[in-house]
């Protein structure tokens, strides 16, 4: 299979400057921001604080952003027009991915500068938090890829800000409701477990399980992904 | 010479519902061919199917001697045009940046434009948004972004719908050079003169079926039956057979000077479609 990196940054670019004109996708990215700012006026901020805005980020600004264009181009058929052109689904994928991955970069900069955050081991955090992107930036294409308009995916994405941007609420309930410990196998709440041990002093091998279950989601999702997407390149 | 497009005993069936029923049909490299038929024909399944965004449900449909379900390939995608009535444009973008996405993609230097721009008669506002334009400007657009890479096969589907008569004709010149050039046209419509005026062979579809299938001017002499209608100086309108009967009567109004003009009676392909489908074609 051919790879071109031409194409990749054609819609790379092509979603950034539609992006820049696009107020309802881009006025998501206020509200992390706006946590951020909140707790970064409180002294002592625990991990699991910290973790609460960068997972925010990760299910609105990553999962939402991505999630509602690619909804969009569904709705106005120019995902089609992309499908029927040269470009194939990496580079597809690929190029609107950046545009979510950049904002979601950013966004975490300036949260982690809001609230102060300064990890132990920035490599092996950067690490977790980026192969976290990757699970939430396949979980947006895959939500954009069910929905019809950019409207159904706001509604549809509500739940997923609900359980990944929200999960570490839930685990104080897990022994009243053992349901709930599946919880803990949320990237989500992996991620946190991998920050929580970096601060204590952990190194790679360490976290290497923690690492490993967010890689899981992350085959996982990509795999559903791929699935939905060769499905609607045809029609039925 | 080469088919483009191979078709054979193509169906397709939608819950209970035939949309195109034993469809067989060829399409020579270098050919315009028209499909035509009234709305819900399956013209655009026949399009869907031909282009790998439907699969059928039984018969074989090739282009480049390629099942159609396997020409999901950029080799492929970088070979074929395809405008439908659903093409998308960024709302958003400027028609110059819709365009330039697809020069990326296709590999064609951004100067290509401009050239396609002038084939569409759209060169007065590059950089005007998508979400400005009047229905006919975008359909132009859309016909600009699938001339952008002068495809080897253009699948065109209603492409003048929208247009008024002065830019139908710039499309038609612009379809007529990229055929020179050898861009093999697969066009659907139900407008009659397009056809004539663009196709090098035509099918008529109806219900799903193909009913007839032969050069315009052939099914006009098929179905002509070689009468005139001659338009006299007192007014009067006589058709005249075609035959030394017929002949006689010509030579005699002519003789004595009555004749202002004479008038093949050639059918119109759009009569010839209501003699054999029964149907009008809206």
């Amino acid at each position: 299979m051919t790879f071109s990196m031409k194409r990749v940054m054609a819609i790379f670019q092509k979603d950034m400057k539609d992006l820049s004109k696009n107020i309802y996708i881009t006025s998501t990215l206020i509200l992390p921001l706006f946590f951020a700012f909140f707790y970064g006026r409180m002294d002592n901020l625990t991990i699991d604080v910290h973790y609460m805005v960068i997972n925010l980020v990760l299910a609105v600004v990553t999962s939402f952003v991505q999630c509602a264009i690619i909804a969009e181009e569904k709705e106005k058929n120019t995902l089609r027009g992309l499908m029927l052109s040269p470009a194939t689904l990496p580079e597809i994928l690929g190029g609107k991915s950046l545009v979510s991955f950049i904002l979601t970069i950013g966004t975490i900069l300036i949260c982690t500068m809001l609230t102060d955050y300064e990890p132990v081991n920035l490599s092996l955090v950067a690490l977790a938090i980026i192969i976290s992107i990757l699970f939430y930036i396949a979980l947006g294409t895959l939500m954009g890829l069910l929905s019809r308009s950019v409207v159904e995916a706001s509604v549809l994405i509500m739940p997923v800000i609900f359980i990944f941007g929200f999960s570490s609420m839930f685990q104080p309930f897990a022994e009243e409701y053992p349901i709930l410990s599946v919880v803990d196998y949320l990237p989500s709440i992996q991620l946190i477990e991998v920050a929580a041990a970096v601060e204590s002093g952990s190194g790679f091998a360490d976290v290497v399980g923690n690492l490993a279950i967010i890689f899981v989601w992350v085959l996982v999702a990509m795999v559903a992904t791929a699935i939905v997407y060769k499905k609607r390149e045809m029609d039925e | 010479m080469e088919n483009v497009i191979e078709v054979k005993s193509l169906a397709k069936i939608f819950g209970n519902q035939t949309a195109l029923e034993d469809v067989n049909f060829h399409v020579k490299k270098g050919e315009t061919f028209g499909f035509l038929g009234p709305s819900g024909s399956g013209k655009t399944t026949t399009i869907k199917i031909l282009t790998g965004q439907l699969a059928q449900t039984s018969g074989d449909a090739k282009v480049f001697q390629t099942p159609t379900s396997s020409i999901n390939k950029p080799a492929y995608r970088k070979r074929i045009g395809v405008i439908t009535d659903n093409s998308g444009l960024y709302s958003r973008l400027s028609i110059y940046d819709n365009l330039k996405l697809y020069c990326d993609l296709y590999d064609v230097p951004t100067k290509r434009i401009q050239e396609v721009l002038q084939m569409v008669n759209l060169t007065d506002e590059p950089k005007k948004p998508i979400s400005k334009l009047s229905k006919g400007m975008l359909q132009r657009v859309t016909l600009a972004r699938a001339f952008l890479h002068e495809p080897d096969l253009l699948f065109l589907d209603e492409p003048t719908s929208a247009l008024d008569p002065a830019n139908s004709k710039h499309i038609h010149d612009g379809l007529r050079r990229l055929n020179e050039k050898g861009t093999t046209i697969f066009l659907t419509t139900h407008d009659m003169t397009e056809a004539e005026s663009l196709c090098n062979r035509v099918a008529f579809l109806n219900r799903g079926k193909i009913q007839l299938l032969d050069e315009p001017k052939a099914l006009r002499r098929q179905f002509s039956d070689a009468s005139v209608t001659l338009e006299l100086k007192d007014g009067r309108e006589i058709i005249v057979t075609g035959d030394a009967k017929g002949a006689d009567a010509i030579h005699q109004y002519m003789a004595t000077g009555q004749v202002v003009s004479i008038h093949s009676n050639e059918p119109t392909l759009g009569d010839i479609f209501v003699e054999v489908t029964g149907r009008e074609l809206v």
